[in-house]
C-alpha cells in the first residue's frame, strides 16, 4: 500500500519534472532519477543529467547590472559608517567630551562624570573632541534641552542608564544611544551600544567580587532558580513538572522552597524571564555566577557587540520549555564549569562598577574607530579583558603575558636587563657582570636618571648595552621604551646586587608563569584595624602579596600599561612618591591577573644589606602609599602568597655538582 | 519559529529535521511556467540538505521546510507567482518555519537588499542584506555563491608579501568608484592595480576570466593571488561573487559597502579575515591597510582562505553552515562555539583551553577530602588514616575499599577521627577506582593517597593543600618524576633518579581538583584507562598525562620528597627501584604519548616549598616548620 503510492508520487515527481524541463530547455536530454536507496529516506531525487543545469549566476549577467552608489540613511536610520565621523578621532586620539550635567542632577549622573573626568579619555574642549557625551538620567522633564554643541547629534554619544529616563523628548538625530537593556525592536546593532540595567546603588569603583568561591558547582547546589515576577527567587523542581516557570504552577509549591527576599539561592543555573525588568535579575545572576538562562529576552544583552554570551549564558526559546529543562540537566559537567567560571569573569571584567561598565562602552567606540586594529575577539572574551589588554599594544594575543597556552606557544627565550640608576646611583658594573653572563639574557638597557654624565665607557659585554639618558622621574623606569627587544624584563636598581645562578633560575621560573611578577625581595600587605587603613611591611613574614621592581622579571607588557592605563589620579600619585611605584605596579599586574607574584630565593647578601629603597620601618609616607592606591583603583586587587619556587634540588643534601643552580647554595 | 513538536527532542539528539518539497511545476492563469526550472546550484543546495543529518522525508516530523521553487536569483523570477506558488506550499502557513534561499536579491532599477517576493513570516537565507533588511537573529545572510569555485583549479597560494598591496579586480564598478581607485593608482604607483573589462579580446577568449589593466591582460581569478588586499565594493548589489573568489585567493577582503552585512556574520568573526571601511573614507584606505602590521596581514590572509574552505567554496558548505546557523539558535546549549566557527584547524590543534581558566584561589575553608585507596593493609591504612586527620584542612575521608573478596573491618575498629569518614566498596579491584568522581567528594580539593603513605608530615601536607589553592588548575605532588627522550633507542624513558628536573608527580599523595576525576573515569583518551586497569600500573602517569594535556601546564611538585619510604614497604617506593618496573613505566609513557598523539608532559625546574623554607629565621615563627625530609 504505501510503497504503491511511493511509486505513484514517483512517478508524478517524474512527470512534473519532465514537463519542467521540456518547457524551458526542449533539447535536454531525458533526466532520470536513480533509484531509492533501500532504508534510507528517499531524498532529494540525483538527477542524470543534473551538470547540464544552468547555473543561477550567468556568466555576463553581473556586469550588465547597474552598480550604485551607497544611499544615504533613510527615515533617520543610521548605521556606523553614515552617521559617525571617524576623522576627528584620528588625528587627536579617542577623545571624549561631557556636558556638564543640567541641573537637578541624578546621583548617577555624578558618578558617571566623575568617572569619565578621571580617565584618560576626557578632554574639557568640545572642539578637540571625537565623541560628545550627553547622559540622560535627569528626573523626567529637565532634560528636553537640546544640548549646545548639539550638531544634529553628530558623534554624540547619549547616555540613558535607565531605560525610562527621558525618552523621546527630543530627536535623537544622528546620536548613537547607549541605553540599560534597550528593547531589541528598536536597538541598531553596530551603531547604539546596549548597556547592563544597573541597580541604583551600583558602585562607581571597584565594585563587589563576583560569588562564586569554587569553579565546579557544589554537589548539594539546586539545578535550577527562578527569578520569580514579585522579585525574589525560588528553587525549581527538576522532576517532571511540565510548567516550572510558567507561572501558572505556583500553588504547586510542594517541595520547593520560596525565597521572598532578593537573595540567590545556591543553584547552578537561573531561570530570567524575558521582560525588560528582568534585566536586573540577569546581572544579579551574573554576579553570583549562577548561569543565566534568559528565556527568549526582548532586551538585547548588554555589550553583546563584543561580548560572546554564548560562552556565560544561556537564551533558549520560551516555547519550548520542556527542551531547555532537559537539555540543563542533560549538560556536561565541562561546560557547565565553562559558563560559571566565564560569568564571574565578565562580571568583575565589565559590570562590577559604574567605571567599568562607562569604560567598556567607550572601548566599544574606540574599537569601532580602530577598525582593523581594534580588540580582537579573544582580548573581549577571556581574563583578563578588554580593559586591561590595550588594542593599541598589540593587536596579536602573543603580543600578550595572557594568551600563550590558548595560542600554544610560549615566551621566548631572552629577556633585557633594565638598570635604574637614580640620582645617588654609582655605575653597576658588578651587576651589569652578572646580568650579562646569563645565558638567558639579550640586551642591557641603563636607565641614567643621575645628574651627572654617565661614564665614558661601560664594562666588555657579551651582550649590548645600551645607556638611556635623561629620565628624571621614577614612574619612567617603567616606560615602555622602544629599545626592550624581548618580552621579558628584569627591572633592576644600580644598587641590586644579583648572582648569575639567581637571574638565570629566575628567567626560567618566568617563563611558566609570564603573566606574573617573578621577584626576589618582597612585601606583604595587611589591613590595619586600628587605623582603619591598608598598611604593608617588609619584614620577613610566611606570605608576601608584593615583589620588588629592583630585581624582578615581567612581561614588557606591563611597562605599556603602567604608562598608558593608569587614571590621572594614580598617575600623579606615581610622579609626586617614587616609593609608591612598586607598589603600583605590583596593583596594576595583580589587579590584571588576580593572582600574587612568585618569589623565587634569593642570596643573603641583599637582605643583610637593606637597599635605600625597602623601607624597614615604613614611614608614615609609604603607609600612605597603598591607601592611596587601594582607594584610586577601588578595591584591593593585592593577593597573598605562601609558598616559594626553589630548584628542585634547592639545599637538598646531595653533592652540589648535581645541581644545576649551585650558586644559589652559597651561604 | 518552530513551534511543532517536530523540534522537540530528536534523533541524532539537538538537530532540526528538515523536509523538502518535492518538485514540481508551477504554471499562472494562462499556463505559463511561474519560474525557470530550478537551477544547478539551487538542485546542489537541496543534494547537500538531502544527504545531511538535518534531512527527513517526513513531512509530520519536520521542523524546517525548504521549497524546491528555485529563488536564488530574483532575476530570473516572476515576483506575484512565485508569491502564489509558495502560498501553495501543503504546510506554507504565511512561512512559518520555511526556508528560502536567495543570493541576487532585488532589480533593476533600485535593487532591494532582500528577496522582493512577499515571503511573510518565512525565513530568509540571503546574499547581500543591508542593515535595514537584515532582521537579526531570524534571517541568515549567506554569501554568494562564485561558480568559479568549480570551474577554476587555483592551488592554495600561502600567506605572505605579494605583488600588489591593493588590487581591484570588479568589472562593474559605480564611475564614480573608479575615479576614486583611479586617483588611488594614481597616488601609489604600482602598488596598487585597478582591473577593468577587456575591451579588445578575441571573441573565442571567456571574458570573464579575464581582466585587463590599459593593454595588459591578466588571468582571473589568478590574479587575485598576487595581491595582498583585493577591493570587494557595492555593485549593483552588496552581495558580491567577488568576495568569494578573493576569499579563495587568500587576499584579504577590503569591503567597501556601507550596511552590507557579511556573510554569516552571526557567527563569523570578519574582523579576522577583513578590513571593512567606509565608502566615505575610500580615499583613506591605503594609510588605513598600511597601518596594519605585517603579521596581523598574514593572519588575516590565513582566516580568509580558511573561511573559503569551511564556508564559501561550495553550495554544500553554504547551505550547512546556513542550517548550523538556524540550529544553533533552536538549540543553544549545543551550540557550536566562537572557536569552533572561526579558529582554522591549526590553531585549534595548537591551542589549550584550560577547563579551570578563571583566576580563583579557593578559600581555606573548604578544605580538602582525602581519598585511601586500600586492599588489605588495614594497619597501615589506619595509621595513615590517624596521620592524615590530624591535617587542619581535612574535611572529609574516603575509603576506597578495592577487595571484594574480604568486608572492611567493622566500625567499631576504624580510628575515631575528627571528620566523617566514608568507606566505599568497590565492584571490581581496579586502580582506576581511586579516580572515580565519587558522589561522596563534596570539596573541590582532593588529596589521593595511598594505604602506605605514613610518612608525610601534617606541615607537609597541609601545605601541599595550600599550594593547591593557588594552583587549583594543577596536579600538585610530593616525589616528582621525568620523562626523558632517550636518543639511542628513539623512544621516552622514565627517570626517577634525582634531577633538576620534573614533569611528573606520583600521585601516592597528591592534591588535585575533583573535575580531573570526571575527566580520567569519562574522558580519558583511547583505550588508556582500561589498559590501566589490566596492567595494574601507571595511573598516576595517566592521570599526569591527562591533566597537563588539558591544562597545558606543568605539574608542582612540593617540598624535597624525593620518595616515599615506609617501613612496611619492602624494597618499595610503590615499586620503583625494580628493573623491570623502570621499563613497564617507560612503556607506559611511550604507550600514553601515542595515545595521545603529543607529549603533553612539561618540564619544570621548581618545586614549592614554604616561603621560610630553610631561611635562617627562628622556626617557631614559620608557619610550616615540620616539612619533613627526603
Amino acid at each position: 500500500m504505501q510503497s504503491c503510492r511511493r511509486k505513484s508520487l514517483w512517478l508524478a515527481l517524474l512527470a512534473s519534472w519532465l514537463l519542467g524541463l521540456l518547457g524551458i530547455l526542449p533539447l535536454l536530454r531525458l533526466a532520470v532519477p536513480t533509484g531509492p536507496r533501500a532504508g534510507a529516506p528517499q531524498g532529494w531525487p540525483r538527477w542524470l543529467d543534473a551538470e547540464l543545469l544552468q547555473s543561477f549566476l550567468q556568466p555576463g549577467e553581473l556586469p550588465e547590472d547597474a552598480p550604485q552608489l551607497r544611499r544615504a540613511p533613510r527615515g533617520g536610520s543610521c548605521d556606523w559608517g553614515a552617521c559617525f565621523d571617524t576623522s576627528k578621532c584620528r588625528s587627536g586620539g579617542f577623545k571624549v567630551f561631557v556636558y556638564p550635567a543640567a541641573e537637578p542632577t541624578s546621583e548617577m549622573q555624578h558618578k558617571i562624570l566623575a568617572s569619565i573626568e578621571g580617565s584618560r579619555y576626557h578632554t574639557v574642549s568640545p572642539t578637540e573632541a571625537c565623541l560628545h557625551l550627553l547622559t540622560l538620567d535627569a528626573p523626567a522633564g529637565a532634560c528636553s534641552l537640546v544640548p549646545p554643541k548639539w550638531n544634529g547629534g553628530k558623534n554624540h554619544l547619549v547616555l540613558r542608564l535607565h531605560p525610562a529616563s527621558c525618552s523621546g523628548t527630543f530627536q535623537l538625530g544622528w546620536a548613537m544611544v547607549a541605553e540599560a537593556s534597550p528593547t531589541v525592536d528598536t536597538f541598531r546593532p553596530g551603531f547604539d551600544v546596549a548597556l547592563p540595567l544597573l541597580p541604583e546603588a551600583h558602585p562607581v569603583r571597584g565594585g563587589a567580587p563576583g560569588q562564586l568561591r569554587q569553579h565546579s558547582p557544589h554537589p548539594g547546589a539546586a539545578l535550577l532558580a527562578l527569578a520569580e515576577e514579585r522579585g525574589g527567587w525560588r528553587v525549581a523542581a527538576t522532576d517532571s513538572s511540565a510548567c516550572p516557570w510558567d507561572g501558572h504552577c505556583e500553588q504547586d509549591h510542594g517541595p520547593e522552597q520560596t525565597h521572598p527576599g532578593a537573595a540567590l539561592p545556591n543553584a547552578t543555573f537561573c531561570l530570567i524571564p524575558g521582560r525588560r525588568a528582568d534585566a536586573l535579575r540577569f546581572l544579579q545572576a551574573l554576579q553570583a555566577g549562577c548561569i543565566p538562562v534568559l528565556l527568549s529576552p526582548r532586551w538585547e544583552l548588554p555589550f553583546s557587540e563584543v561580548i560572546d554570551w554564548t560562552k556565560a549564558a544561556i537564551v533558549a526559546d520560551k516555547r519550548l520549555p520542556l527542551q531547555v529543562l532537559a537539555a540543563l540537566q542533560e549538560m556536561p559537567p565541562t561546560r557547565v564549569l565553562a559558563l560559571r567560571q566565564q560569568t564571574q569573569f565578565l562580571w568583575d571584567t565589565y559590570f562590577s562598577s559604574v567605571e567599568k561598565v562607562i569604560r567598556t562602552a567607550l572601548e566599544i567606540i574606540q574599537d569601532r574607530i580602530l577598525g582593523a586594529s581594534a580588540h580582537p575577539s579573544l582580548l573581549w572574551n577571556s581574563p583578563p579583558g578588554a580593559l586591561l589588554a590595550l588594542p593599541t599594544f598589540s593587536t596579536s594575543p602573543l603580543d600578550f603575558p595572557f594568551y600563550y597556552l590558548q595560542q600554544g606557544s610560549r615566551p621566548a627565550g631572552r629577556f633585557s636587563a633594565l638598570i635604574w640608576v637614580g640620582a645617588t646611583g654609582q655605575p653597576p658594573l658588578k651587576l651589569i657582570q652578572a646580568v650579562a653572563g646569563s645565558q638567558h639574557c639579550a640586551q642591557i638597557l641603563v636607565l641614567w636618571s643621575n645628574d651627572k654624565p654617565p661614564p665614558p665607557s661601560w664594562p666588555e659585554t657579551a651582550v649590548p648595552l645600551l645607556v638611556i639618558e635623561g629620565h628624571r622621574k621614577v614612574s619612567a623606569r617603567f616606560f615602555p621604551h622602544s629599545a626592550i627587544s624581548t618580552d621579558a624584563i628584569l627591572s633592576l636598581d644600580a644598587h641590586s646586587s644579583l648572582s648569575t645562578s639567581e637571574v638565570d633560575f629566575a628567567f626560567v621560573v618566568w617563563q611558566s608563569f609570564p603573566e606574573r611578577m617573578v621577584g626576589f625581595l618582597t612585601w606583604s600587605h595587611f589591613w590595619d584595624e586600628a587605623q582603619g587603613r591598608w598598611g604593608y611591611t617588609a619584614e620577613r613574614v610566611n606570605e608576601f602579596s608584593m615583589v620588588l621592581t629592583s630585581a624582578a622579571f615581567y612581561h614588557r607588557y606591563y611597562h605599556t600599561l603602567f604608562t598608558h592605563s593608569l587614571p590621572k589620579a594614580l598617575r600623579r600619585l606615581a610622579e609626586a612618591a617614587p616609593h609608591c611605584v612598586d607598589v603600583l605596579m605590583n596593583f596594576l599586574v595583580a589587579a590584571a591577573t588576580k593572582l600574587p607574584p612568585i618569589k623565587v630565593p634569593s642570596g643573603r647578601r641583599h637582605e643583610d644589606a637593606s637597599p635605600p629603597r625597602v623601607p624597614g620601618d615604613l614611614g608614615p609616607a609609604a603607609r600612605d602609599c597603598i591607601d592611596r592606591v587601594a582607594a584610586g583603583f577601588g578595591h584591593m586587587p593585592l593577593v597573598s602568597s605562601r609558598l616559594r619556587l626553589d630548584p628542585v634540588l634547592f639545599k637538598d643534601p646531595v653533592s652540589v655538582l648535581r645541581k644545576k643552580y649551585r650558586g644559589l647554595e652559597k651561604p | 519559529m518552530c513551534l511543532w513538536s517536530g523540534c522537540q527532542p530528536t534523533v541524532p539528539k539537538n538537530k532540526i529535521k528538515v523536509f523538502i518539497y518535492s518538485l514540481k511545476k508551477y504554471v499562472d492563469d494562462s499556463g505559463v511556467p511561474v519560474s525557470n526550472t530550478i537551477s544547478r546550484e539551487y538542485n546542489e543546495l537541496l543534494t547537500a540538505i538531502s544527504d545531511s543529518d538535518y534531512y527527513t522525508d517526513d513531512i509530520t516530523r519536520a521542523c524546517l521546510f525548504v521549497p524546491s521553487i528555485d529563488v536564488l536569483n530574483q532575476n530570473t523570477l516572476r515576483i506575484k507567482e512565485t508569491a502564489q506558488a509558495l502560498a501553495q506550499l501543503s504546510r506554507w502557513d504565511r512561512g512559518t518555519n520555511h526556508l528560502l534561499f536567495n543570493m541576487l536579491p532585488g532589480g533593476p532599477p533600485d535593487y532591494n537588499t532582500a528577496l522582493d517576493v512577499p515571503r511573510d513570516r518565512a525565513l530568509l537565507a540571503g546574499g547581500g542584506f543591508s542593515t535595514w533588511t537584515y532582521r537579526q537573529g531570524y534571517d541568515v545572510s549567506i554569501p554568494v555563491y562564485s561558480p568559479l569555485s568549480a570551474e577554476v583549479d587555483l592551488p592554495e597560494k600561502g600567506p605572505g608579501p605579494r605583488r600588489y598591496f591593493l588590487l581591484s579586480s570588479q568589472m562593474a564598478l559605480h564611475p564614480e568608484y573608479r575615479e576614486e581607485l583611479g586617483a588611488l593608482q594614481a597616488k601609489h604607483g604600482e602598488s596598487v592595480l585597478v582591473l577593468d573589462k577587456c575591451t579588445n579580446l578575441s571573441e573565442d577568449v571567456l571574458s570573464v576570466r579575464k581582466r585587463c589593466h590599459e593593454h595588459q591582460v591578466f588571468d582571473y581569478p589568478q590574479v587575485l593571488q598576487e595581491a595582498t588586499f583585493c577591493v570587494v565594493l557595492r555593485g549593483a548589489r552588496l552581495g558580491q561573487a567577488v568576495l568569494s573568489d578573493v576569499l579563495r585567493a587568500g587576499c584579504v577582503p577590503v569591503v567597501i559597502a556601507d550596511s552590507y552585512i557579511l556573510p554569516f556574520s552571526e557567527v563569523l568573526d570578519w574582523k579576522r579575515a577583513s578590513v571593512v571601511v567606509p565608502e566615505e573614507k575610500m580615499a583613506d584606505v591605503y594609510s588605513i591597510l598600511q597601518s596594519i602590521p605585517q603579521r596581523q596581514i598574514e593572519e588575516m590572509q590565513r582566516q580568509a582562505r580558511w573561511f573559503w574552505e569551511a564556508y564559501f567554496q561550495s553550495i554544500k558548505a553554504i547551505a550547512l553552515a546556513t542550517l548550523q546557523i538556524i540550529n544553533d539558535r533552536i538549540y543553544p546549549y549545543a551550540a557550536i562555539s566562537y572557536e569552533e566557527w572561526n579558529d582554522p584547524p591549526t590553531v585549534k590543534w595548537g591551542s589549550v583551553s584550560n577547563p579551570l581558566f578563571l583566576p580563583l584561589i579557593p578559600p581555606q575553608s573548604q578544605g580538602f577530602t582525602a581519598i585511601v585507596l586500600t586492599y588489605d593493609r588495614v594497619e597501615s591504612l589506619f595509621r595513615v588514616i590517624t596521620e592524615v586527620s590530624k591535617v587542619p584542612s581535612l574535611s572529609k575521608l574516603l575509603v576506597v575499599w578495592n577487595n571484594q573478596n574480604k568486608s572492611p573491618p567493622e566500625e567499631s575498629l576504624w580510628p575515631k577521627i575528627r571528620v566523617p569518614l566514608k568507606v566505599v566498596r568497590t565492584a571490581e579491584n581496579k586502580l582506576s577506582n581511586r579516580f572515580f568522581p565519587y558522589d561522596e567528594i563534596e570539596t573541590e580539593a582532593v588529596l589521593a593517597i595511598d594505604d602506605d603513605i605514613i610518612m608525610l608530615t601534617s606541615d607537609e601536607l597541609q601545605f601541599g593543600y595550600e599550594v593547591w589553592r593557588e594552583f587549583p588548575d594543577r596536579l600538585v605532588g610530593y616525589p616528582g618524576r621525568l620523562h626523558l627522550w632517550d636518543h639511542e633507542m628513539s623512544k621516552w624513558k622514565y627517570e626517577s633518579e634525582w634531577t633538576n628536573e620534573v614533569s611528573m608527580v606520583l600521585t601516592g599523595a597528591a592534591f588535585y581538583h575533583k573535575y580531573f576525576n570526571y575527566l580520567y573515569t569519562y574522558k580519558m583518551p583511547g583505550d588508556i584507562k582500561n589498559w590501566v586497569d589490566a596492567h595494574m600500573n601507571c595511573e598516576d602517569i595517566a592521570m599526569n598525562f591527562l591533566v597537563a594535556n588539558v591544562t597545558g601546564k606543568a605539574v608542582i611538585k612540593v617540598t624535597p620528597r624525593k620518595k616515599f619510604k615506609c617501613p612496611e614497604c619492602t624494597a618499595i617506593d610503590g615499586l620503583s627501584l625494580d628493573q623491570t618496573h623502570m621499563v613497564e613505566r617507560s612503556e607506559c609513557i611511550n604507550k600514553f604519548a601515542s595515545v595521545f598523539g603529543t607529549m603533553p608532559l612539561k618540564v619544570v625546574e621548581h618545586r614549592a616549598d614554604p616561603v621560610l623554607y630553610k631561611d635562617d629565621f627562628p622556626e617557631k615563627l614559620k608557619s610550616f616548620p615540620n616539612i619533613g625530609s627526603l
